[in-house]
């Protein structure tokens, strides 16, 4: 297997560092866009708090909640998942090959949670009361959505943030080389308290993703019995975990086929065979909670129920059977297909107790507004916008080594007037002259 | 690889260990706590009685009036005839009519101020909580958040949200708990001309119910009063003689919806015990990943003379 792997692909395209996608421009047609489509949705925001939530969208007496909680914070933060389980496979489980694609983990997560709670605060009727979030005797420490809302503002603004630091650090200390005495203080702090912040970075996801599977338990029957199940908790935050996956390694393939950058399929078949187990273990869990609920007739019955249930579990467990096979057989294609139908699969699962699977009474039904879908629409695009500028000022995306010699060169010869990129200014090989010219070179 | 595993499982030996005793000790205390809801010491409510209901709706107005709400005319500009509970209307009556002949029925609904509330043990800052003495289950508009998850959790789809306006409130049925103070009945047991509804302790209310039962044997469905056990008990009781999931209460089993759902869930947060310890290894295993990372790059960077990236 390894031999077949190393022979695919040149030594020197393996993802030794990240650099910035750089020749770029920041602000492109799709960037105005997205930043168009940002502003609208922040537009109708305040049309939403004065009208209420009732004009605004689809919502109603018996669908109380509507895509912005059901879509953007159940189904995107699964996917913005990344630091979570990347985080755990490679700080936990020691896949250090997955160190590679942390920074595409970590970015994606924080940008889809920020993206998320900033939904939940204007998806909530009256938000002004979320101040008591600070006076921890007034939660209801047994209250799922309480410890859904906690938590996630709670890893979002600390350790979420607090990993994705390193980046920006780097940046500053590239940046002036006056800067860097501070700079490197601060790294050395960070370092110390790396293992309490990772730490808790993964006990918290881990807690309130399985309590958005637990929200829906207290609905009880109204929740379709193929999905509803007292293993609820523990199936949503498993596909939030290969659903990351898919968002982490899809992305970050996609942004390589964008920006023409080496594939390091070394790390890439290494994610890959962690989804693919992942799914497979997670579509076992299910069938068998399933089968022993004795409810698994009714997945053949003839309604819309047991159509999405089948179109779930062939996407995912298809995807996961792509991901399989493009590990032995090397097919850049099938990977990216099966993370992307799996992830989809995943999002359809995760959508569906709310939703599609909910059935409040026999009359009810919700589709959401236009006002709705475009307010959701522009705050997922803030997050891609926001990962757009991150990607091409910062150093994410992963890269062969040579790439950063590019980019110093690039950065020298080509745009010499830019002076704020920071990762150029000093040197060649965008160090300053004592480290260039030192005894290792 | 060899290394990192069987240190994982020594890790995971340690605290599983000591994770063990403290499930045991919190299932311990935990089963002490769920032997059914604590019944409020002055737990009142009211017994609708649907087979003595004439379905005059003097309720319905009687309850608007009583709580301040603008009557709900929004159907047709001019009758009071709201299509189900929501923001003006915290009290309904609704006709059951099936088409194959079998008896009708009327049927009151209101908040069923369970013993075990679902709204309650859903809420996030307990905007919605249950008195200890009255067993009223309150809205406080100063704690609630507008997430609208009590009306997802509810299992009678009580608590509605006001979709219109800046300032959007829950409203459900609380016992018309000013005129209690005040030494009234409720609204609408106040006007009920057949007294079809009747207000007392629940206790009292129970025994009413029983007695009914008895007097007239085969008049009411299975011979039972609903919430007596339904959802754990309930402190507003039904009798009927259609079937009561037909009158939208559905048979729930005697264990509430909280306890029925969320027991691994408040199991696992018990004390925050089992958190803490999954914490602790955490810490434990990533502080070595941690430090060869670092090692690592370090050496990297040597190699490459690029500083080193974490």
């Amino acid at each position: 297997m390894s031999a077949i792997t190393t022979s695919q692909f040149k030594t020197e395209d393996r993802w030794e560092r990240a650099v910035p996608v750089f020749g770029f421009p920041v602000v492109t047609r799709f960037f105005l866009v997205l930043m168009a489509l940002t502003l609208v949705a922040l537009v109708l925001t305040g049309y939403r708090e004065l009208a209420g939530l009732g004009p605004v969208s689809g919502m109603n007496d018996a669908f109380g909640w509507g895509i912005w909680k059901t879509f953007n914070v159940m189904v995107l933060t699964a996917l913005g998942s990344g630091a979570f389980a990347v985080g755990i496979a490679a700080w936990v489980f020691r896949r250090k090959k997955l160190h590679a694609l942390m920074r595409m983990a970590l970015l994606t997560s924080f940008l889809a949670y920020a993206s998320g709670l900033l939904l939940l605060g204007i998806d909530a009727g009256r938000p002004w009361n979320f101040y008591w979030i600070v006076f921890p005797w007034k939660w209801n420490m047994h209250s799922p959505l309480a410890e859904v809302a906690i938590c996630m503002s709670i890893y979002a603004m600390i350790p979420l943030a607090v990993e994705n630091l390193p980046p920006v650090l780097e940046r500053l200390w590239y940046f002036d080389s006056r800067l860097r005495p501070g700079v490197e203080k601060m790294e050395k702090h960070l370092h110390s308290v790396f293992p309490y912040v990772i730490a808790l970075a993964y006990l918290l996801p881990g807690m309130h993703q399985s309590s958005l599977g637990a929200l829906m338990l207290l609905a009880g029957e109204r929740v379709h019995p193929l999905w509803q199940s007292p293993f609820l908790p523990l199936l949503y935050v498993w596909a939030a975990c290969f659903m990351s996956f898919g968002c982490v390694a899809g992305c970050t393939m996609l942004c390589c086929l964008v920006w023409k950058r080496a594939m390091d399929m070394d790390v890439l078949d290494e994610a890959a065979r962690i989804t693919c187990g992942l799914i497979y273990g997670w579509a076992a869990l299910r069938l068998l909670d399933i089968a022993f609920r004795e409810q698994l007739g009714t997945a053949f019955h003839f309604d819309r129920f047991a159509g999405v249930f089948w179109l779930e579990m062939l996407m995912i467990v298809g995807g996961g059977y792509l991901l399989q096979r493009s590990v032995r057989t090397h097919e850049r294609d099938k990977m990216f297909m099966g993370y992307v139908l799996s992830s989809v699969g995943g999002m359809i699962y995760r959508f569906s107790p709310t939703t599609l699977a909910f059935r409040p009474n026999p009359q009810a039904l919700y589709f959401p507004a236009t006002i709705e879908v475009l307010v959701s629409l522009g705050f997922i695009a803030m997050g891609v916008a926001g990962f757009l500028f991150a990607v091409k000022k910062f150093a994410i995306l992963p890269g062969p080594l040579y790439l950063w010699h590019d980019m110093a060169s690039y950065f020298r010869f080509r745009r010499p007037y830019i002076r704020w990129t920071g990762y150029f200014k000093y040197g060649f090989f965008g160090e300053d002259e004592e480290l260039t010219n030192n005894p290792h070179e | 690889m060899a290394i990192t595993r069987r240190e994982l499982i020594t890790t995971i030996a340690m605290t599983g260990g000591t994770a063990a005793v403290a499930v045991t000790v919190g299932t311990g205390t935990l089963h002490a706590e769920t032997e059914g809801p604590r019944i409020p010491s002055a737990a009142v409510g009211l017994l609708y009685d649907a087979t003595v209901c004439i379905g005059c709706k003097a309720c319905v107005a009687a309850c608007a009036e009583a709580n301040g709400e603008t009557p709900d005319t929004r159907g047709d500009s001019l009758h009071q005839a709201p299509t189900d509970l929501n923001d003006l209307t915290r009290n309904i009556i609704k006709l059951y009519k099936p088409t194959d002949g079998t008896p009708a029925s009327f049927v009151k609904r209101q908040c069923m101020h369970c013993l075990d509330p679902a709204c309650a043990a859903g809420c996030p800052f307990q905007a919605l909580h249950k008195d200890l003495e009255s067993g009223i289950v309150y809205w406080t508009a100063d704690k609630c958040i507008g997430c609208r998850y009590c009306t997802i959790t509810c299992p009678y789809h009580v608590p509605r949200f006001q979709w219109v306006g800046y300032n959007p409130r829950v409203t459900k049925c609380e016992l018309c708990s000013h005129r209690l103070a005040q030494g009234r009945k409720p609204g609408c047991t106040s006007v009920c001309p057949t007294g079809a509804v009747i207000f007392g302790p629940r206790t009292v209310l129970l025994t009413e119910g029983k007695r009914r039962i008895k007097e007239t044997p085969g008049r009411y469905y299975k011979d039972k009063v609903y919430g007596e056990t339904d959802n754990g008990g309930t402190q507003s009781l039904y009798l009927s003689r259609v079937p009561f999931d037909d009158l939208g209460l559905p048979e729930l089993g005697e264990e509430s919806v909280p306890e029925k759902t969320l027991r691994w869930q408040r199991r696992f947060y018990q004390y925050f015990a089992l958190p803490a310890l999954l914490y602790a290894g955490l810490v434990q295993v990533i502080r070595k990943s941690v430090k060869g990372h670092v090692e690592e790059a370090h050496e990297h960077e040597k190699e490459t003379g690029l500083r080193a990236q974490l």
